[in-house]
């Protein structure tokens, strides 16, 4: 059984946001608006976090691609009423729209703040109607939702290898943001196995956790810049 | 102090049913409509989209979960003294209790409400109840949630059955004294009650063994409300003092409800003999010893949370305390503990009933602060400062708040025309001597007196 | 003739009728006594008094608990979900299942049991005067045999203000 989970090469990211352009393009995520967005209805299942550090001239920036951790000790999972949000045996952490009430203790429970709530029922203005993606379905007013890790194009690849009888080689799921990061800052993989890109670079020693000391035990290593080391 | 007669008890405790004045079809016309229009923003918001609301990504919840806690809080009024008082046998209690008991119902249905409102497709509510669906799934005993409704329905039972089963004596009295189709009415509400020896027992003992039951019940339900937050990894959440603390404001609000709901009754329904000062002067007595316990707990989960100086609590810590929600805070200190301190801790106050009121009053606002300054605050500024947020509320969750208020008013006021507010065979009762056996004088009676 | 009975201002009086009662050689549960609030600083009030509620209500409280304990662990067990890491039959969130519905079992089995030992919706044709609701009581006995009438209205007139009747 693969353990899915992604490594952040923090030292290659540029803070393009390509990865966040292709989430909505590849998940059915609309965009809400410049009004709603400002009220905070924004749903990026990938965002670009950006730091400023310190007064002018001594500034710098940071940033990082922050998405749902998939943590292996999630505190979104058991307060969920109706088992919307579970933990699958490869390791994800679903969410089954179909389940969710929209009780949204799950957002709050997730300190990473990674789920978002559909406030509206989604739209798109035509054509971009044209260009959604029928392997992801659309999600109605009232429900949760959150990054899958693409689980669609995972289990797309596990029936296609299945089919083909060949196994899955390491590289053969993407999920839309690590492949369309242009600097493959994002790289996913199986993390029980250890010749995957993903466990070599998870073991690196630039390797870190976000809010690691919560207990959450995330799917998602940070490599740290190298001239922050 | 000479009791009134058991007629004199019926006639007075009965006009409100059997006399109806133009004032009762103003007051239900007024909170009537303020209930439909908070009824109709309700309607809108489910149609329209949660989005309506002042509700955002990183507050996700904001009013509607700062009422329900709050109106779970004042149901806890009926418990404390129909339940507690009844078992340490406080005789001042009996003119109190059904009042009690009747917040606690409406407050409970009240409360009840708000899960369902708050959610994102509420109507589909009913996955909470544990039945076998078509969709081989149960609800999740883990939740929290799922815990909330099993224990806010077992509370609305017990607290239903605890309030109706006393009234059936009094169905019966409205029954001998009703014509017409009031009378039919109450002959099938009254049940055949006769008042024999045999139903009083059988009727006492129950009360007693729900008086024992509802007591944990009670202090379960605010816990497992408070288990909402401290079940959930956020900063100034994780307190595992929430349990005590939830419980003991809880009781704390009830009684302060309770006080408004007596004046107010005392006033309208001319009960001047029967709701008397020292009454309301009990009462604020249980609400200075509340008001110190509420500090004590404040003050014991603010000063670990200072002492532990963790980065991401003391931010939600000094944002409460002395950034953007420090006016709010310190008008909920002023309100719950300095007001309560001050007017019922000085004798002269607690002996008028304006004092208790005002007191109350501010104790109400004080506490419905309290759970929004719980909520808000630690949401909106969880661990990632990318994910900092703020909450404004909007007309709708402002409205839908409200008209709860006149919900309660109006159910108040409809109960009290339909059932005696003051349980009357219990005011006939008179009061047990503790220690002594039970005739006052034993020579009148040829039988022996068992003790 | 339905019953013979007599209403007293005081339980003083109504005492020394179910005395005179019993001297006429009734027993307990032929005597009819009402009241308009519970009388047990008179010994006619404390009759009956013995009940197994208690032990009733903690039946009810036994099945209450048993019923959670199969609900949480044939729902959990029938489609096992791995939430947050957390056991499939999580004790400590079970145990607060059990202990709300171990409290709804007491409650239940206790209103059950009062409505049927109070005889709830069987009070239909059984003797009563609207006057009870003032504060009389009421002392009689309910379908006399002919002969002993007017002995047991000899028995009722403890005083002569009693208001003795026949239905």
């Amino acid at each position: 059984m693969p353990r899915w989970g992604m490594a952040a090469d923090l030292d290659r990211c540029t803070g393009c946001g390509a990865c966040v352009t292709a989430c909505h393009a590849e998940n059915n995520i609309s965009t809400v608006g410049p009004y709603q967005a400002m009220r905070g209805r924004a749903k990026h299942w990938i965002r670009v976090e950006r730091y400023w550090e310190g007064e002018f001239p001594d500034v710098k920036l940071k940033f990082r691609p922050v998405m749902c951790q998939h943590c292996g000790n999630a505190p979104c999972e058991p307060v969920c009423p109706t088992y919307a949000s579970q933990h699958t045996e490869d390791g994800l952490n679903a969410q089954v729209y179909n389940r969710c009430i929209g009780t949204r203790y799950c957002a709050n429970a997730c300190p990473y703040t990674v789920r978002f709530f559909d406030f509206f029922n989604p739209e798109w203005d035509k054509p971009l109607h044209l260009q959604l993606n029928p392997d992801v379905s659309l999600r109605e007013v009232g429900v949760m939702e959150k990054c899958t890790f693409c689980v669609q194009r995972i289990r797309g690849a596990e029936i296609q290898a299945k089919a083909d009888e060949t196994p899955l080689k390491d590289g053969d799921i993407k999920p839309a943001c690590a492949q369309s990061c242009p600097a493959q800052a994002l790289v996913f993989g199986d993390l029980d196995d250890p010749e995957s890109a993903v466990s070599r670079l998870s073991a690196s020693p630039r390797g870190s956790k976000l809010l690691e000391d919560l207990g959450t035990q995330p799917a998602v290593t940070y490599l740290s810049r190298q001239s922050e080391s | 102090m000479s009791r009134p007669s058991d007629s004199q008890i019926n006639s007075d405790l009965l006009k409100p049913l059997l006399h109806t004045s133009w004032r009762f079809y103003l007051l239900v016309a007024f909170f009537g409509a303020i209930v439909l229009f908070g009824v109709g923003t309700w309607f809108y918001q489910a149609y329209h989209g949660y989005g309506v609301t002042g509700i955002n990504w990183p507050v996700f919840w904001g009013f509607y979960i700062t009422s329900f806690v709050f109106w779970i809080g004042i149901s806890h009024a009926g418990t404390l003294i129909s339940a507690i008082l009844r078992l340490v046998q406080a005789e001042w209690r009996r003119p109190v209790t059904r009042c009690a008991e009747v917040i606690t119902v409406f407050a409970l249905m009240i409360g009840a409400l708000f899960p369902i409102m708050h959610l994102g497709r509420p109507w589909l509510f009913f996955w909470l109840a544990p039945y076998p669906s078509e969709r081989l799934l149960w609800p999740n005993f883990r939740s929290p949630l799922v815990w909330d409704f099993f224990a806010i329905n077992t509370y609305l039972t017990g607290s239903v059955l605890f309030l109706l089963l006393p009234m059936i004596p009094d169905f019966a009295v409205v029954r001998d004294k009703a014509t017409g189709l009031r009378k039919k009415i109450y002959t099938l509400l009254a049940l055949g009650w006769r008042g024999t020896p045999k139903q009083w027992h059988r009727l006492e003992t129950a009360m007693s063994i729900m008086a024992v039951v509802i007591l944990p019940v009670a202090v379960s339900v605010h816990t497992i409300v408070s288990f909402d937050f401290s079940m959930a990894p956020v900063p100034m959440w994780q307190s595992t003092i929430f349990g005590p603390y939830f419980v003991a404001g809880a009781i704390f609000s009830g009684i302060a409800g309770l006080i408004i709901a007596m004046a107010f009754l005392r006033k309208f329904l001319h009960l001047e003999t029967y709701l008397q000062p020292v009454h309301f002067e009990n009462l604020g007595k249980l609400l200075l010893v509340m008001a110190v316990l509420w500090g004590y707990f404040v003050f014991n989960e603010r000063l670990v949370t200072y002492y532990g100086n963790e980065p991401a609590e003391m931010a939600v810590f000094w944002r409460t305390q002395r950034e953007s929600f420090a006016p709010l805070y310190w008008t909920m200190v002023v309100c719950n503990f300095v007001v309560p301190l001050i007017l019922m801790g000085i004798k002269y106050t607690r002996r008028t009933i304006a004092g208790c009121v005002v007191a109350s009053l501010c104790v109400v606002a004080g506490m419905w602060l309290e759970r929004f300054l719980i909520i808000v605050p630690s949401l909106g500024h969880k661990y990632l400062p990318y994910a900092y947020g703020i909450y404004r509320p909007r007309m709708i969750e402002v409205i839908i708040a409200g008209a709860t208020f006149a919900a309660m008013t109006l159910l108040y006021v409809l109960f009290a025309k339909g059932v005696p507010i003051i349980s009357m065979w219990e005011l006939k009762t008179p009061e047990h001597e503790p220690g002594a056996g039970h005739a006052p004088d034993t020579q009148a009676s040829l039988g022996e007196v068992r003790p | 003739m339905k019953a013979v009975y007599a209403l007293y201002a005081d339980g003083y009086a109504a005492q020394q009728a179910v005395n005179r009662l019993r001297a006429a050689g009734l027993k307990d549960p032929d005597i009819t006594v009402l009241s308009g609030r519970p009388m047990e600083e008179f010994e006619f009030g404390n009759v009956d008094k013995a009940t197994w509620m208690w032990w009733i209500a903690c039946g009810g409280a036994l099945i209450g608990m048993a019923v959670a304990y199969g609900l949480a662990w044939i729902s959990e067990n029938s489609w096992p979900m791995n939430v947050g890491g957390l056991p499939i039959f999580a004790w400590w969130p079970n145990l607060i299942i059990m202990f709300e519905l171990t409290m709804l079992g007491a409650i239940v089995a206790t209103v059950i049991t009062l409505v049927v030992t109070a005889g709830f919706g069987r009070g239909k044709g059984k003797l009563y005067d609207p006057e009870v609701s003032d504060g009389k009581i009421l002392v009689g006995v309910e379908n006399p045999p002919a002969a002993s009438v007017s002995q047991f209205q000899q028995a009722l007139s403890v005083s002569p203000d009693a208001q003795i009747k026949t239905v």
